[in-house]
């Protein structure tokens, strides 16, 4: 189910609501935990069967893993976990990709398995790694199976993240408190993530179809593709966590933050503090420390960094362009650390320019159907075979989208935060803001449910992950 | 958060939200939907089965989409913030420039146009000898009078023309685009005005060598004609005004409609009344149809081959020819035309309209 979506919106919000906060609070866990099945159900019934399988290997080796964590067996116990955890993603996400590339290499047919991706399943299954490995490494395993289910199967967070990591709400699954301030912050940022979602994310993904089906290309064409999905991935997916981050709110829970306006960053070292924050942070706590991290000399430092970002590619996706994706940044991260992090911080334009050059292009590459689409896509930028500097189309989808894409440029900054804490945070106007802001919000609610309705487009990025 | 402020944004979302709810269980659906011409979706059946396979939740998705209370007056909400608010050139697809409605018709699909001119040759080589006359004649969509002028992407509609007449040269080509404007469409529908169109309908007759009657009668439908157009745009536009003309000829005229085997009449006034409309000429969308005119000069024949367009135009043609026999090749194969026309000696026209030919995968 898609949190973008009239169903849930009207029918599956209002329910899941009601019945919780009608439930005593030893129930609140088990109410979720329903909703959360009934959630995953609807768009992948029977893939609720592989998230329960892999909950139940979590709970039972989370608790072995315990009991014998001061023996050797606890190490053990944990490790098989992840090891069964990532069989399964191994299998449903990456299982085709070696096989493609095994057949191509030794010129066999091996047949592919016909099997669809689950959804939400690399961030479900990174949620239950985390939780073995910090009970190994000292937190208390959770004895109740509902409440760990709840954990995993937390609908907010459940299918692109944030990954909340089981350290993070551990003390929240036991109690939480609930507050119509609580729940009010969280509907603030439930509306707003839809709005991002709905209102400009969608758009710019329809920019991006225009130019995919597109005959007459041209290189302003090409970098208006670049500019628009790079804010459609940033408007879909924090749109997402806003929401995410929101509903925990109301049922009581407060998620990690995922983003932090990414694309103000002057350096791609401070982009990735900024991007996809939980993702960044369970790598680095969970493979790159492991692994040595900087604490190690030189040479293996910096094949930490490459073996991290590489898994952070193929991570996103089963293909060699994600891979590709992932070690272009290890490549610059290296690059900054060796050389650039120091003039970088004393310039004040150019290291923005020089951001947002790389990251408009990684994700060209990034949203690439395969290796020759990249290759074309990125050569099309610097008008590479030919292609005209502009065409008809492309001016015309300029001036179409170009409020959006004026609209998500300054969205993607701090300044609309900034300008109405400075406007509506001075007493006079306080008033004033406690009557606007729930206009705006409703009004934000009944234009994205007016977007829904019209049907138009409306996937969610981050559900192939 | 201010307390007042939390409390008041947690009342308007419950409000919003419940309301939306109940709305949703309780309030009367509409099976159909008047300004998109469709059948809404309906609740879908609940079974272990369709639960199991997804099904009963993909249904529910569009059954809750093609529900929701207010659905059009939230479908003009739509538009208006995607043209007031964020500027838009077109809302899907459709656009609204000097009062008009028009869908984008873009870009030229030169393929498309080849296998139009390959149905054609293919009919034309099927039935016709050396004494068939045939002829070609391209209707230039609205878009071609709105969207340059509006700064919407348009296609070079000289070339489609100058393209097409090229791949049938086996046709003689007749050229109506200059005696079309704007203001010979309906501001709200797709098509031409058949009180507008009288010199496209002499032309035509001309070029092919029939004389028309001049002599005719304006009648207004008593009625606001909202078109296709209408419906898509969703915006709050003043609505088209349906004009239809009769003469003796069309008043003399017995018109058979094979596809439902039936007499009908030239303007189908149960259909006026109807949810379209434009289908009151000869009956909207019928595969083959003959008007017999006991009044013109006999065996003055025509066969006609066309879309929607020629719909209105062809009442227009009635007093130059003793019959014409109209066909629409989307409904019908042309492989099953010779069980119902005689083509010896008769003239063939092939007249499209651009929005038809940029589409012709839709020819059979």
């Amino acid at each position: 189910m898609l949190f973008s979506s009239i169903s849930f919106l009207y029918y599956f919000l209002p329910l899941i609501t009601a019945l919780y906060f009608i439930a005593p609070g030893k129930w609140k866990n088990a109410v979720l935990l329903l909703g959360s099945l009934v959630f995953y159900a609807w768009g992948e019934p029977k893939y609720v069967v592989v998230m329960a399988a892999v909950i139940a290997q979590g709970y039972v080796f989370g608790r072995l893993t315990e009991k014998y964590r001061e023996t050797g067996a606890g190490k053990i116990f944990c490790m098989v976990s992840v090891v069964i955890s990532l069989s399964f993603l191994v299998y449903f996400k990456y299982a085709n990709f070696f096989l493609e590339n095994l057949n191509a290499l030794a010129g066999d047919a091996v047949p592919l398995l016909r099997i669809a991706l689950p959804v939400g399943i690399s961030f479900y299954i990174f949620q239950i790694i985390s939780y073995t490995v910090d009970v190994y490494r000292g937190e208390a395993a959770q004895k109740n199976a509902v409440d760990l289910a709840a954990y995993i199967a937390m609908f907010p967070q459940l299918i692109a993240g944030p990954i909340v990591r089981y350290s993070d709400i551990a003390g929240q699954l036991r109690g939480r408190g609930h507050s119509w301030e609580e729940a009010a912050e969280g509907i603030r940022r439930f509306v707003i993530g839809l709005a991002k979602k709905i209102l400009l994310a969608n758009q710019f993904g329809e920019l991006c179809a225009v130019f995919r089906a597109a005959e007459q290309k041209s290189v302003l064409f090409y970098w208006l593709y670049a500019l628009a999905f790079s804010l459609h991935i940033y408007f879909d997916f924090s749109g997402y966590s806003d929401m995410a981050i929101g509903l925990g709110r109301i049922f009581g829970f407060r998620f990690p933050e995922n983003f932090n306006y990414p694309y103000i960053s002057s350096s791609i070292t401070e982009f990735w503090r900024r991007w996809h924050i939980s993702l960044g942070s369970w790598f680095r706590d969970y493979v790159y420390i492991p692994l040595g991290g900087n604490r190690v000399g030189r040479g293996r430092h910096l094949r930490n960094i490459l073996v991290v970002w590489m898994l952070t590619g193929f991570w996103h996706g089963a293909a060699w362009n994600f891979i590709l994706w992932g070690l272009l940044f290890a490549v610059l991260l290296i690059l900054e650390k060796l050389w650039l992090l120091g003039a970088l911080e004393k310039g004040r334009i150019w290291p923005h320019i020089y951001t947002l050059f790389f990251v408009l292009v990684s994700f060209v590459l990034f949203n690439a159907e395969d290796l020759g689409q990249a290759y074309a896509d990125i050569g099309g930028l610097f008008g590479v075979g030919g292609v005209p500097a502009v065409s008809a189309e492309a001016l015309y989808y300029l001036r179409s989208f170009g409020a959006a894409l004026l609209f998500g440029v300054i969205g993607a900054t701090p300044v609309p935060r900034n300008v109405t804490r400075r406007i509506f945070g001075e007493t006079a106007c306080r008033e004033v803001w406690n009557i606007a802001e729930p206009v705006m919000l409703a009004v934000l609610l009944l234009i994205s449910t007016a977007y829904l309705v019209d049907g138009s487009f409306n996937p969610f990025l981050y559900f192939r992950f | 958060m201010a307390g007042k402020r939390g409390f008041a944004v947690c009342m308007v979302f419950i409000l919003l939200l419940y309301g939306g709810f109940l709305l949703c269980l309780f309030k009367p659906k509409p099976g159909y939907s008047d300004s998109e011409r469709r059948r809404l979706a309906v609740m879908p059946e609940f079974s272990a089965d369709s639960v199991w396979s997804g099904r009963f939740m993909s249904d529910f998705e569009e059954y809750a989409v093609d529900a929701f209370p207010f659905r059009d007056r939230f479908r003009t909400a739509k538009a208006l913030a995607a043209g007031g608010v964020f500027l838009k050139k077109d809302n899907n697809g459709v656009y609204v420039a000097d009062g008009f409605i028009s869908a984008l018709e873009y870009p030229l699909d030169t393929a498309s146009l080849k296998r139009a001119a390959e149905r054609f040759r293919y009919i034309c080589g099927k039935y016709l000898n050396d004494g068939n006359r045939v002829f070609l004649s391209v209707i230039p969509d609205k878009n071609c009078f709105l969207a340059a002028g509006s700064g919407r992407l348009f296609m070079d509609y000289a070339a489609l023309e100058s393209r097409m007449a090229g791949e049938a040269d086996f046709a003689e080509y007749i050229g109506i685009s200059d005696l079309l404007e704007r203001d010979d469409y309906y501001r709200t529908d797709t098509h031409w005005r058949q009180e507008r169109i009288a010199d496209v309908a002499n032309r035509l007759a001309q070029s092919m060598g029939a004389e028309l009657s001049q002599d005719y009668r304006i009648h207004t439908l008593e009625r606001d004609f909202y078109g296709v157009y209408y419906g898509q745009a969703a915006l709050p536009l003043a609505p088209d005004t349906l004009q239809y003309m009769t003469g003796e000829d069309m008043d003399n005229c017995s018109v058979y409609d094979w596809q439902n085997g039936k007499e009908i009449p030239v303007y189908d006034m149960e259909r006026a009344q109807g949810r379209d409309p434009y289908e009151m000429f000869l009956s909207g969308p019928v595969s083959l149809i003959t008007i017999d005119n006991p009044e013109a000069p006999a065996g003055k024949r025509l066969v006609l081959f066309r879309d929607s367009f020629g719909s209105s135009l062809a009442p227009l043609l009635i007093s130059g020819y003793s019959r014409i026999t109209l066909v629409d090749i989307r409904y019908i194969h042309p492989d099953s035309l010779g069980r119902f026309i005689d083509f010896e000696g008769c003239d063939v026209l092939f007249l499209y309209s651009t929005l038809v030919l940029n589409h012709s995968d839709t020819m059979k």
